[in-house]
């Protein structure tokens, strides 16, 4: 190992880089979760104290609801509409790189940009869809206040800016799969949605197990996309819109955190919020083993 | 290509060299050990100071110092207490929001009392309640009041003129004298003009009503009175505009498309008429303001504060104060509504002309006396925490149907453990 010091010294920009902007900040905060500090004063030990009022925060577990709430409503139909999409964009012959480019492009685009737009199109009382549905004689949808619509639109928002990501990782691998494969199927005469079923899905179970996980962090993440939409002229905002229903646990501890200026109780969400995703992880992987199995 | 060691050696110490010398230059403006620094930073956010003024106090004080002025976006509050926490690279001046220093002042000894500088000597130039907030429990002063939000009553004149209503501010004034008064005023201008609304969302209204007493959420004992009569006054006088079916329920950005339509009213500091402005440049010449109902509140305003590590204490506020003297103050008024917190410059020229926006009217002659007459109430550190359930709740009333009374027995119950979290018994 000795022999290969210039290498190791070659790439330790990046580990001395996430060792300080990264793995020290983690730890400091694991330890600011057992303190009470302001951000400027002294540091107190205060023990446990800070998961104890965790414990009876029923905003702290609203949060965690919403944000399961917004990680299914956008997880499941961004890999069905991901996989759907690299299905048909495999067999198309014409303006291949176009469509790609066209269906990445959601991905690139500022979450803010974003946020301020879906807030604009989706606005209760002047929005682009609530004209559209006007026309059509449907009175106004409360978009933006009703709890379950204010979720939906933050799982659409990120249905949209996730679904072309997905589909280029599933486009890779459809394309590694080997085509006798198909040519045989279809010399015993299977019809293209059998063809998808059982050769298609089977092969790609990795690859969408893969993306499921990527799903996963990117979705339990959501921070910026409530913080936007509600982050209006309004007294105070950062708290998630009207009700709380956007609030998110990582939202949630941004406003504990930057703008209670409680970096204790902050720091004691993230860690109580990472748990949990060590926990649905844990599950992942059990179902991963057992699929494994059979 | 083989590097040889040598070589590599070299390029490593020159990437070590460079980094250092950033690392340095980072350093530099923050730790440097002497008082009477040649060049001064001045860390404040757009809308803040006039700029103009800024741009002539750097000619103003070439001679003595280089001033330089950045203008700092995004969270303002976070990057300032992470400087400060840091204890490098910290500006020399810096702005402070006025809702931000109550949470600053248990840290005051990382700012420098700005009496020992001269302050105490020209204080009473300054309204006493707005330096007042500034001010530490021992005496010692860390911010130079920049301007203030003396709060009035936003109205369109030509939706009052449709609606058969008053619309001489004196006459509005005299007519929604009280919250019921204002309230009956709505009801009366929803009927003529269907389609209006009076508040954009009730939580602007509670806002007010708490800004109107002289107690807030927390005493100066450190104890919780959020659950007390006069925090529960300001709540009944929210939800009326609900129940009476005057609330718009914006609580949304969309405040920008409704503000020049469906809003007849806007509660508002002196500086939301620029937000207004901006927001409906087309309702030009239709707006009015006249005394808000209860008696004026003050939203926001901002301080100017010097750090301890202020490489230039004497020069610096030599700086602070011309740029805060009421002369400036009053320009400040005209290039970016940023309303004084000097009563002199209310006579000014700069300051009593009319407001083409608002028909010609003379808004300094609403904003004036409600900043003299503005009730001084303690903030408490925690004071915005505690409060923010209340908002919460009051959006839960709007979107969910929420009852209000359900609302308001959560509403104290998330305050008090939020205080309880924040040290407060």
């Amino acid at each position: 190992m000795l022999s290969y010091w210039r290498q190791y010294l070659a790439i330790s920009p990046f580990f001395l880089i996430f060792g300080i902007f990264s793995f020290v900040p983690v730890f400091y905060s694991l330890y600011l979760a057992f303190q009470r500090w302001d951000g400027m004063g002294t540091i107190q030990f205060v023990g446990l104290q800070q998961f104890r009022f965790l414990w009876d925060d029923p905003v702290f577990w609203m949060s965690i609801r919403n944000t399961l709430v917004i990680w299914v409503l956008s997880t499941v139909p961004t890999l069905f509409g991901a996989l759907v999409l690299a299905t048909l964009l495999h067999s198309v012959r014409r303006f291949k790189g176009f469509y790609r480019i066209a269906l990445y492009i959601p991905n690139v685009t500022s979450i803010v940009a974003v946020s301020i737009f879906f807030g604009a199109v989706f606005s209760n009382n002047f929005g682009l869809v609530n004209a559209i549905l006007g026309t059509v004689g449907i009175s106004p949808v409360p978009w933006l206040s009703n709890p379950w619509l204010i979720k939906l639109v933050i799982a659409l928002l990120m249905t949209w800016m996730w679904t072309g990501y997905n589909m280029i990782i599933y486009l890779a691998g459809l394309q590694a799969i080997p085509t006798q494969i198909y040519e045989a199927a279809k010399l015993d005469g299977a019809g293209p949605i059998r063809t998808f079923f059982q050769i298609t899905m089977p092969i790609m179970r990795p690859i969408i197990l893969f993306t499921v996980i990527i799903s996963t962090i990117n979705g339990l993440q959501s921070f910026s996309e409530p913080q936007v939409l509600f982050g209006s002229n309004a007294a105070n905002p950062n708290l998630g819109g009207p009700g709380q229903a956007g609030l998110t646990t990582l939202l949630y501890f941004y406003q504990s955190a930057f703008v209670n200026n409680d970096y204790g109780y902050g720091a004691a969400i993230v860690w109580a919020f990472f748990v949990l995703i060590m926990v649905l992880v844990v599950i992942n992987w059990r179902v991963v083993q057992r699929g494994r199995k059979s | 290509m083989d590097l040889s060691r040598r070589r590599f050696l070299q390029a490593a110490a020159f990437t070590a060299a460079a980094s250092g010398l950033t690392v340095a230059c980072g350093n530099g403006s923050g730790s440097a050990g002497s008082k009477n620094g040649k060049s001064l930073t001045l860390w404040y956010w757009g809308g803040a100071l006039s700029d103009k003024v800024v741009a002539e106090a750097k000619t103003h004080f070439a001679k003595e110092v280089k001033l330089t002025a950045a203008s700092i976006g995004g969270d303002f509050k976070s990057k300032l207490t992470t400087t400060l926490a840091a204890g490098t690279s910290v500006p020399d001046i810096t702005g402070i929001k006025g809702e931000d220093m109550a949470s600053f002042l248990p840290n005051a000894n990382r700012f420098l009392d700005l009496n020992d500088l001269g302050f105490k000597d020209i204080s009473s130039q300054y309204l006493d309640w707005k330096t007042k907030l500034a001010r530490t429990e021992d005496g010692k002063q860390i911010g130079f009041p920049i301007d203030i939000g003396p709060t009035a009553l936003f109205y369109r004149a030509d939706l009052f003129d449709k609606a058969g209503l008053p619309t001489d501010p004196d006459k509005v004034a005299a007519r929604a004298g009280t919250w019921d008064d204002y309230f009956a005023l709505g009801t009366e201008l929803k009927e003529k003009v269907p389609g209006t609304y009076l508040v954009n969302n009730i939580g602007s209204v509670f806002n007010m009503a708490v800004g109107q007493g002289t107690e807030r959420f927390i005493d100066k004992d450190n104890r919780f009175i959020g659950d007390q009569d006069h925090i529960r006054k300001a709540w009944t006088t929210a939800v009326r505009p609900y129940t009476l079916g005057l609330d718009a329920k914006i609580n949304d950005n969309s405040w920008n498309a409704a503000v020049g339509k469906s809003l007849s009213t806007e509660l508002g500091a002196a500086w939301h008429a620029l937000d207004i402005e901006q927001a409906a440049p087309k309702t030009k010449g239709k707006w009015r303001v006249c005394a808000m109902p209860g008696g004026p509140a003050n939203q926001g305003g901002s301080y100017l504060a010097l750090p301890k590590q202020c490489r230039n204490p004497e020069e610096a506020f030599k700086i602070i104060s011309w740029i805060l003297s009421p002369e400036n103050d009053a320009r400040g008024f005209a290039d970016a509504a940023i309303f004084p917190a000097a009563p002199a410059a209310y006579a000014m020229p700069a300051m009593t002309g009319g407001d083409p926006f608002f028909g010609g009217q003379k808004i300094i002659e609403v904003f004036g006396p409600a900043a003299k007459s503005i009730p001084a109430s303690y903030e408490a550190p925690a004071d915005a925490a505690v409060m923010a359930p209340f908002m919460t709740e009051l959006t839960s009333i709007e979107s969910k149907g929420k009852k209000p009374d359900d609302a308001w027995h959560d509403a104290v119950s998330q305050a008090k453990q939020i205080a309880r979290r924040q040290g407060v018994s």
